[in-house]
């Protein structure tokens, strides 16, 4: 196990650097050779829109669904990542003789999640219109 | 200096540094996302550490979840006024200084508390206990997914009401979430 | 890293190799997905440069590269540059990990046809691809456009709906296998397709021991979500145009947009790897096991290493069949579906897929906690 302690993080970070420096020379070459027109009209450097002045995003409005849809999606994704050590182990659980304690103790931590999952769509905070 | 104890300065110097980078950026978005860099950094020593479920977990639940959400939340605010009280001001760029001032010292702070002898004892220990570990790695490196194991049967078996407790916990955010948005009186009330 | 310096010039040799592999796949993917879609609606489809308009590919990278490189005055240019940089980054991490063929052994190395072997396969993958997000949402806030926020929006708040689905299909997978690592995953699928219940053994002669069919409704949600983590019809909302000109990436252009293109089927291609390594039994050849390749390459040649290079070919060969197959599936439904509609993509998120995903994992602990 020669490669067991710091290969894959090593790897890991190798590749990260080589992108970040391997996408920057691209967006600087694309710079240098990349052709230069000499029209800078105001028009020409605003964002895009169609024929109206360009609106800036700050006067846009957002709805809350976004965030209440991202907070609803921290509170599953920690329960879905709590599913993933029991889906692991539960074969070992199943084979010590402890398999029914830990296959109810899941149901109930589900239950309680498909609980939340129906009051969620219930109380119509997953409606979008 | 062997690998290991590179590895480990690179990601230590990446974390203070993204670290400090919250603090200093005066735009919050860029905060935002120094935050984000600091829980990489994090999920990274936990995966020299060897504890690559936790480094998972770190990356999804940390990295991956609840800093896109500030992010999100952060860039689709109309941040412009705060931006500007969190900028300029004495009292908030006192409160910075001092915060920097503060975390400096408590760095400089461990590095002498690191050359004195009583530490010196400790840390023959810690060596004795690196190559316990090291040792323990090797075994573990045996199974693929032992440690994920072990941490699976740890939670299944003693800390199961813990995990019970957590279920209903998130469910009751859930519902104060929901609860709290659709109160009357916000922006978005219908 | 590794032990010797050899060995640390070869693996990072390699992970260069795999970033390159995915770069040189883009261009052909969009010749073939050009191709393709006028093939499906009865068209010509580039035809002109080259044979087949194959040579299209090199006029496109140079129109890209000539492309004057424009960044809007109101826009926030850090985050502009640093926004397609960054989008090249969360594929090609997960894409790295996955295991492509059988360790090739020269002499005393073994080298992975990986880019490194993390011992949690799965989670890592999870992990590093939900940090795409974060490419979305710089691009959308540092064009300062009201379309490229519109569309971060939308496709950060899609990405991690169905981020769900995807984490809760895959625990069914990991109750059936009992383990994160995906090697172990392909090793587990070798073989005919053997159920065993109540002590009684049923073996199938023809049919090969694939996740699929253990775990279909899985493979269905799973497939469905990676469609939507990729931002691909007909889960594009991201970039409608009827409604939001570009998404994200309205203000881009040139080699930025190029590199976004990257990203986009950088995750095309971590999906389809990852169908092929849950449910379709990664690098493994229906019918033929490991043992049996490496006794006919012994037949063929008596050098230990000819017969590693054999067989660690002839399963990178398998791979990369299944692999083309399941991108061109991507490329297929692309042009058979239409877009969906925002509230019924995000109802098919919540109220669909994530039930069922739910229903799959209880029903799976079910049958192994009775049949064992």
């Amino acid at each position: 196990m020669a490669e067991a302690s710091g290969m894959p993080l090593g790897g890991v970070i190798f590749l990260t650097v080589f992108l970040a420096i391997f996408g920057t020379f691209l967006i600087f070459l694309a710079r240098a050779i990349g052709g230069r027109r000499t029209n800078n009209s105001a028009a020409k450097r605003d964002i895009y829109e169609c024929g109206i002045p360009g609106q800036d995003k700050r006067e846009t409005k957002v709805s809350v669904k976004f965030y209440l849809t991202a907070i609803l999606f921290i509170l599953f994704d920690i329960e879905i990542i709590f599913m993933y050590p029991w889906a692991i182990t539960f074969r070992d659980f199943i084979s010590s003789g402890q398999g029914t304690f830990v296959f109810a103790s899941m149901m109930i931590f589900l239950a309680i999640f498909i609980f939340g999952l129906f009051w969620e769509i219930k109380s119509k905070a997953l409606e979008w219109d | 200096m062997t690998p290991d104890v590179f590895l480990f300065w690179f990601l230590a110097l990446l974390i203070v540094g993204s670290g400090l980078a919250v603090l200093l950026f005066t735009n919050p978005v860029y905060s935002a996302l120094s935050l984000a860099m600091t829980m990489v950094g994090v999920a990274a020593i936990f995966i020299t550490l060897n504890a690559y479920f936790i480094a998972g977990v770190q990356l999804i639940v940390y990295a991956g979840a609840v800093m896109v959400l500030f992010v999100m939340v952060i860039m689709l605010f109309d941040i412009k006024s705060e931006v500007q009280a969190f900028t300029s001001g004495k009292i908030s760029g006192a409160m910075k200084l001092i915060a920097v001032g503060l975390l400096s010292g408590l760095i400089v702070g461990g590095i002498i508390m690191g050359q004195k002898s009583f530490v010196g004892e400790l840390s023959k220990d810690a060596a004795a206990q690196v190559a316990e570990a090291n040792s323990a790695k090797m075994k573990r490196a045996a199974g693929a997914d032992a440690a994920t194991k072990e941490l699976g049967v740890a939670l299944f078996t003693k800390h199961i009401f813990g995990f019970e407790a957590l279920g209903v916990l998130l469910t009751a955010i859930a519902v104060g979430t929901v609860a709290l948005a659709r109160s009357r009186g916000g922006t978005h009330a219908k | 890293m590794g032990h010797d310096s050899f060995e640390i010039t070869i693996n990072c040799i390699k992970l260069v190799l795999i970033f390159l592999m995915m770069v040189q796949a883009v261009p052909i993917l969009v010749w073939v997905e050009r191709r393709g879609s006028a093939f499906i609606q009865n068209r010509f489809g580039p035809n002109r440069v080259g044979p087949l308009g194959l040579l299209q590919l090199l006029a496109d990278a140079v129109k890209f590269l000539t492309k004057e490189d424009f960044a809007p005055d109101r826009a926030i240019r850090p985050l502009f540059y640093a926004a397609p940089v960054f989008a090249l980054i969360p594929a090609t991490l997960a894409f790295a990990a996955i295991p492509m063929s059988v360790p090739l052994e020269i002499g005393e190395y073994v080298f992975k046809i990986q880019g490194y072997d993390m011992n949690v396969g799965i989670v890592f993958i999870l992990g590093v691809s939900s940090l795409a997000a974060y490419t979305i949402l710089m691009a959308g806030w540092g064009s300062a456009s009201k379309f490229s926020l519109l569309g971060a929006l939308r496709a950060s708040a899609q990405v991690i709906s169905y981020e769900l689905a995807l984490g809760l299909s895959i625990v069914g997978v990991i109750l059936l296998f009992g383990t994160f690592n995906l090697t172990e995953m392909v090793i587990a699928q070798q073989g005919p397709l053997t159920f065993r219940a109540f002590g009684h053994t049923i073996s199938s002669q023809f049919l090969p021991n694939w996740g699929i069919f253990y775990q279909p409704l899985a493979a269905v949600i799973f497939f469905a979500a990676t469609f939507a983590e990729s931002n691909r019809l007909p889960f594009d909302l991201a970039e409608g145009e009827a409604e939001i000109v570009a998404g994200f990436h309205t203000e881009y252009g040139g080699f930025k947009m190029l590199m976004f293109f990257i990203g986009e089927y950088g995750h095309m291609m971590l999906g389809s790897a990852l169908m092929i390594i849950f449910f379709f039994g990664g690098y493994g050849i229906p019918g033929v096991t490991v043992a049996d390749v490496r006794q006919w390459a012994a037949g063929i040649t008596d050098s230990a290493t000819q017969i590693s290079v054999i067989t660690t070919l002839v399963h990178f060969l398998s791979f990369m069949l299944k692999f083309v197959l399941f991108l061109w599936i991507f490329i297929w439904v692309r042009w058979t579906l239409p877009r969906f509609r925002y509230d019924q993509l995000m109802d098919l998120g919540w109220k669909t897929m994530l039930p069922w995903a739910l229903g799959n994992t209880i029903l799976t602990a079910l049958v192994i906690y009775l049949i064992s």
